[in-house]
């Protein structure tokens, strides 16, 4: 609303201007000031007149008093674009037109990192793109040097540095061969965003079980499940026992806890016996009662 | 509005032979005693002080007195359909000319239901709010029936019957059933309505008096506008009865002529018929382009009330109450009296059919539209049909056993009447009283509204959440409505109570919730955790709980926004104004009429006291 | 007699003989109220009508007139019979109704019968048949049904520890700002799938497979292709999914576009989503003694134990069916109507279509459960 606001006014002021440029001289203005900076534009009316600056986020209007310079304090005119400055002044009007610019110090990042979870030993799986602004939300469009970091527990951290082009910076990383909580980081100038990546262990390698009796059942416990780097599996995935006799056939899904899976079945002469996790398929097992 | 319709009330009774059904001393009550005017004349005259008739200003207050506060106490809101209406109205309300509804079957046009009542609701509604509007028009509903059950009941009975007839309608069970528990107020409305169109349909066709034509023809389309099944099936049970009275009854001592009997027949019926056709004209187009199609869905009203007892108190015991124990004398002197027979069959019929089920008459005179209407209004017409008789009975009861009587017929009045009213309570059509206030201020905010939602287990309390809030939802109350091929393939109702119609009913929830993303259908409101199994093998997740945990919100991930469906069957323009303009201005018109167009020869009659008019009847002049 | 009284003798005969007729032989609109009755008098002179009898007590729910008719109620107590009925823990039995029942004579004798009930109950989540034989004999002048009774076993008190997993989920606050950062949503992969034509339309069979270390709910959406492009329709999996996925933990799906052809389809899009939920890895089902009887009259059946500690309500087996070279060739599911005990085996009967069972080779089992107030 307020920017639809402004923009009206824009629209009418300029339009007003618009007949007038063509009759009256121009404002004295230079040529881009660093939003959020202060400055003054000289008048050379002798009489009292309204000074309106009309840019795409923001207006504003002076008195001026005549002989004397009209002063835009710090912080006044802080959102980055493309101006126009009309001074009136009885029946002439004085017009100009000025840029401003973002500031070239990086106050903010805005730090976009996927996933947050994934598996380890995944090549460019990591993403992070990041978005320079100024002191006053500006997108800093000068290209500004921007480094990422990716720490690892116990593994060499990976770094990048990247210009950025049109206000962004972006960058891949692989993930690392141990599981954990990666911090991955981006810096531009004295600024930085922090993004914690999850590794997570991938796939079983080498899912094995073992088979006692226990009573009248089988009792099938697998070796503790590491992924192909060695990460343990995380505790919860589900492993699926199947038991198949002459005809018939017995399953259980169970969830790995402390890395191991366990489950009953019956026990049957013959029985042969197998264990999956996802599509990772395990050993075989042939059931022989004793 | 009620002087002009007393003046013409009078001047009936004034060309009627009112001693027909005087008792013979002696004999039994069930007897007419047609076969011995002299003594007939001689009782008339011995019991002349008692014949007159209670005047109607007395009726009507004690209507006020019976009614006026339960409506004040929003009884009818408890029962199973006005919140419906409600809903209606708050729809005209807003959209007075567009009649296509968004917030139920995901958009349905509201030109498959006549629109009067709920108009009129829309209309009071800006002065006092939509709940007391609705207790407004239904009273004036209440007001108008006793009115029209006086000016009907004329026509066969003396004014001192006719006015018991009247005073017996303030109590009639079925009318008190169909207000407090049924919530019927738009076929409460039109049987008034269409009650007090009959006597002008008589003089119409029996004198050709030409106003009586125009009023008339103006009540029986309003009539229409208000419910056009009371207009069709009215024709069957009420018109058909009055025209063989025409034929029957002499004035004096000369019949109508059959040519003239049959032109003014057909002239109020092709007029009658074209203005409802054209004040309809909406509806119609909707139900020729749409015909109701759909599954059948059960009802108890169709039940057979001796297999299942329990719907035979609830669809005949309550709505009949006392009138039961005037069966007896309803088909004796019925049948005895000559000019009575018409009536009598009219009754049997809508008494037949209104037993549902219970017999088979119902099947077959009504065919396929058995399996669609609900049979509570044929007894209702029914008993409208018996309260001639009954009038006729408790004159000759209190002419006989004066203040015993008096007290008798007060109890079963009462009885009746109370039973009826209490029935809202000993069966409400909500087992369980709750707010929906807060589920519709969910969503109404943060957005939830662009998407569509359905209830569980909130019987028919969806209707009064649509009026509060701006979501749409895939169900509602209004089965002819429905559109959606996953509801009307089954014969469930409503969505909300589908455990209710077993297999059909879950068969429609599990068919919607299977294509939800068609509908945009993303909440669910669950107050029944029967559904919850459905839910959770059907992929939805619970997402909020609202009442104190007793509401709980349920959701489905990557639906789309509600978008509009149902296009073809949106209304144009041009009958969002027919249908905004012609049915209420059918009930101006006819208000009009009324009012400014006076009965000349009423005015006499309305000067002759009754008790004078009985003297100065020729018995038995009216006998054929 | 006069005419009139004749009237009256009439009408009055003619309601009396309606009444008498729409009794005996109600409307079909009536007879469903009246539970299917045939009429008021149905008889219990013959081994059918004694069984159609019971049966219309049990539409009723008429538990104590079913139980009085029995012949051998001796044997075990009205409360035993009641739990048969609707199951001794809320379950669908609890709250089903008798949708409608067939009663097909198999034996008589002049003193004995046998009957085959097939009893069609009604659920929320569909319905489920319950077939029972009847011996039926002649008590007198008319017949009693000897009921097969099913007594559930009783879980004795005991204590049962359970140590398996839950996950909770933290998500971002509404109050974070644009670029901040969220739980990723689980990363699910269909790993199979196969569209077949079937009298219906076009089924699409599949695979689904969470990939991730976390809990997904998942749901598969399709959109059939034409020859054009155009999409002809879509229909998501629905029930015929298990929603629940535990990380590495596969469910079969089944989408079903009735009414089209395969002929007209040029290619199928698939929508997998998934959402991280809170979820438990409680309760564990084991699926005992699955075995696929042969066609004709395929079945694919076991039972399900509960090796958890918590009743489960309702659970909802799907089977998956594979060829000899390991492609998926069907995809069949069945609620269980009785609840499932602690370390209680309850069995199961899929039926499978018959020209599919001559191809299956190898087949699995996922359940998915449902507990009121629990996990989903």
């Amino acid at each position: 609303m307020k920017h639809a606001f402004t923009f009206l006014i824009g629209v009418t002021v300029s339009a007003g201007a618009l007949p007038a440029l063509a009759q009256s001289g121009n404002l004295d203005l230079p040529k881009s000031i660093v939003a959020g900076s202060a400055f003054s534009i000289q008048s050379t009316s002798s009489a009292q007149g309204v000074l309106y600056i009309v840019g795409p986020g923001q207006v504003l209007k002076r008195d001026v008093q005549p002989g004397q310079p009209i002063t835009i304090a710090a912080g006044d005119l802080d959102c980055a674009g493309h101006y126009l400055a009309v001074l009136t002044s009885g029946s002439s009007t004085e017009t100009g037109e000025f840029d401003v610019v973002p500031g070239s110090q990086p106050a903010t990042l805005s730090f976009l990192a996927k996933p947050s979870r994934l598996p380890v030993g995944l090549q460019s799986g990591i993403s992070g793109a990041v978005y320079i602004f100024d002191a006053f939300q500006n997108l800093i469009t000068a290209p500004t040097p921007v480094s990422f970091q990716l720490s690892i527990p116990s593994e060499a951290t990976q770094s990048r540095t990247v210009v950025s082009r049109q206000g962004a910076a972006w960058t891949d990383m692989n993930s690392g061969s141990k599981d954990g909580n990666a911090k991955f980081v981006a810096q531009a100038g004295d600024v930085s965003a922090t993004r914690v990546i999850q590794q997570v262990p991938g796939d079983p390698c080498g899912l094995k079980m073992s088979a006692k009796k226990v009573g009248e059942q089988i009792q099938l416990e697998t070796d503790p499940l590491r992924d192909c780097s060695g990460n343990a599996v995380t505790d919860g995935t589900i492993v699926t026992f199947t038991e198949s006799w002459n005809g018939g056939q017995t399953t259980v899904d169970v969830p790995l806890k402390h890395g191991i899976a366990q489950a009953e079945v019956p026990a049957y002469n013959g029985a042969r016996i197998s264990v999956a996790t996802g599509v990772v398929m395990g050993n075989e097992i042939r059931w022989a009662n004793q | 509005m009620v002087h002009w319709m007393l003046r013409a009330s009078s001047a009936l009774a004034f060309t009627k032979a009112t001693t027909l059904f005087t008792r013979q001393p002696g004999a039994s009550i069930f007897e007419s005693n047609g076969l011995s005017r002299g003594i007939s004349l001689q009782k008339l005259e011995a019991v002349a002080p008692s014949t007159r008739p209670i005047p109607l200003s007395l009726i009507l207050m004690a209507a006020l007195a019976v009614h006026l506060p339960l409506l004040l106490m929003e009884l009818p809101l408890k029962s199973y359909d006005t919140n419906f209406h409600i809903f209606f109205a708050s729809h005209y309300l807003h959209h007075w000319f567009d009649p296509w509804n968004p917030k139920w079957y995901a958009g349905f046009s509201q030109t498959t239901y006549p629109p009067l009542p709920q108009q009129w609701i829309a209309l009071v509604s800006r002065i006092t709010g939509l709940d007391l509007a609705y207790m407004t028009v239904q009273l004036v509903a209440i007001l108008l029936l006793v009115v029209g059950v006086y000016r009907f009941a004329l026509l066969w009975v003396t004014p001192r019957a006719a006015s018991l007839a009247a005073l017996a309608a303030v109590f009639l069970g079925s009318e008190s059933f169909l207000v407090y528990s049924a919530g019927q107020l738009s076929t409460t409305t039109a049987a008034p309505l269409y009650l007090n169109a009959l006597p002008y349909l008589f003089e119409w066709v029996r004198e050709g008096k030409w106003r009586s034509f125009v009023k008339g023809a103006a009540l029986f389309t309003a009539a229409a506008a208000a419910h056009h099944a009371t207009l069709l099936f009215g024709s069957m049970f009420f018109a058909i009865p009055v025209l063989a009275l025409v034929l029957i009854d002499r004035q004096d001592g000369e019949r109508v002529s059959t040519p003239a009997f049959l032109i003014r027949t057909v002239v109020m019926t092709v007029v009658v018929a074209a203005a409802v056709a054209v004040v309809l004209l909406p509806f119609w187009i909707a139900l020729i382009h749409y015909p109701v199609t759909q599954t059948p869905i059960p009802h108890a009203s169709r039940a057979n009330y001796i297999l299942s007892p329990q719907w035979g108190l609830n669809y005949f015991v309550i709505p009949y109450g006392a009138l039961i124990l005037a069966l007896p004398f309803i088909f004796v002197r019925g049948s005895a009296v000559t000019r009575l027979r018409p009536l009598l069959l009219g009754f049997w019929v809508a008494f037949l059919v209104g037993l549902g089920g219970t017999t088979p008459v119902g099947h077959l005179l009504l065919g396929r539209a058995f399996d669609v209407l609900t049979m509570e209004r044929f007894s209702y017409w029914a008993t409208l049909l018996a309260l001639p008789f009954v009038g006729l009975l408790a004159a000759e009861l209190i002419d006989r056993y004066r203040g015993r009587a008096v007290a008798v017929l007060t109890i079963a009045a009462t009885f009746t009447c109370a039973m009826a009213v209490a029935w809202s309570t000993f069966r409400p059509a909500d087992a369980a009283d709750f707010k929906v206030d807060s589920v519709a201020a969910w969503l109404n905010r943060d957005g939830h509204d662009n998407y569509r939602y359905v209830t569980l287990g909130f019987g028919n309390k969806i209707s009064r959440l649509s009026v509060l809030t701006d979501a749409s939802s895939v169900d509602g109350e209004w089965n002819s409505g429905r559109m959606l091929p996953e509801l009307t393939a089954h014969g469930g109702a409503a969505l909300t109570s589908s455990k209710y119609f077993n297999k059909e009913g879950l068969d429609a929830l599990r068919a919607i919730l299977d294509h939800a993303d068609r509908y945009g259908l993303k909440w669910v409101f669950v107050r029944d955790p029967y559904y919850e199994p459905l839910l959770t093998f059907g992929g939805w997740r619970r997402v909020d709980d609202l009442e104190d945990r007793t509401i709980i919100v349920w959701s489905k991930d990557g639906v789309p926004p509600a978008a509009p469906v149902n296009a073809p069957q949106i209304p144009p323009h041009w009958q969002g104004l027919m249908w905004g303009t012609l049915p209420f201005g059918s009930s101006l018109l006819a208000i009009f009429v009324v009012l400014a167009l006076p009965e000349r020869q009423r005015r006499r009659a309305a000067d002759v006291e009754p008790a004078v008019m009985d003297k100065d009847l020729v018995p038995g002049r009216m006998f054929s | 007699m006069t005419g009139g009284r004749l009237l009256a003798v009439f009408l009055c005969l003619a309601t009396v003989g309606l009444v008498v007729i729409g009794t005996l032989w109600p409307v079909p609109a009536a007879a469903a109220w009246a539970g299917g009755t045939g009429g008021f008098i149905s008889s219990s002179s013959t081994p059918e009508g004694a069984v159609n009898n019971f049966a219309n007590d049990l539409g009723h729910h008429a538990w104590q007139e079913a139980y009085s008719t029995l012949a051998n109620k001796g044997k075990f107590t009205e409360q035993d019979f009641v739990r048969d009925m609707t199951g001794s823990y809320p379950g669908l039995r609890t709250y089903a109704s008798l949708d409608n029942f067939e009663v097909r004579p198999l034996h008589a004798s002049d003193n004995e019968a046998q009957v085959e009930l097939r009893l069609h109950w009604s659920t929320v989540v569909g319905t489920f048949l319950d077939t029972r034989t009847l011996q039926v004999v002649k008590n007198g002048d008319h017949w009693a049904p000897v009921w097969p009774i099913v007594k559930e076993q009783h879980v004795p008190p005991q204590v049962i520890p359970v140590t398996y997993l839950r996950w909770d989920v933290i998500y971002r606050g509404p109050e974070d700002d644009w670029g901040a950062q969220d739980v990723e949503a689980p990363h699910v992969r269909i790993i199979d799938m196969h569209p077949v034509e079937r009298a219906a339309g076009v089924v699409v069979l599949g695979e689904l497979l969470n990939e991730d270390v976390v809990p997904a709910y998942v749901s598969v959406k399709a959109t059939l292709l034409g020859k054009n492009g155009s999409p002809i329709a879509t229909e998501d999996s629905f029930d015929k999914i298990s929603h629940l996925l535990l990380p590495k933990q596969v469910t079969p799906f089944l989408i079903t576009f009735p009414n089209v052809s395969l002929s007209d389809v040029d290619s199928i899009h698939m929508d997998p989503t998934s959402s991280l939920v809170a979820a438990s890895a409680d309760p564990v089902i084991e699926i005992q003694n699955q075995k696929l009887s042969p066609a004709p009259d395929a079945w694919f059946s076991g039972s399900l134990v509960n090796q958890s500690g918590q009743n489960v309500s309702i659970a909802h087996v799907l089977g998956t069916f594979y060829d000899q070279s390991g492609q998926l060739v069907w995809v069949a599911d069945q609620y269980i109507d009785r609840a499932l005990l602690p370390q209680t085996p309850v069995s199961f009967a899929i039926p499978v279509p018959e020209d599919l069972a001559r191809k299956i080779s190898t087949e699995r089992a996922v359940v998915a459960t449902y507990s009121p107030g629990g996990f989903q």
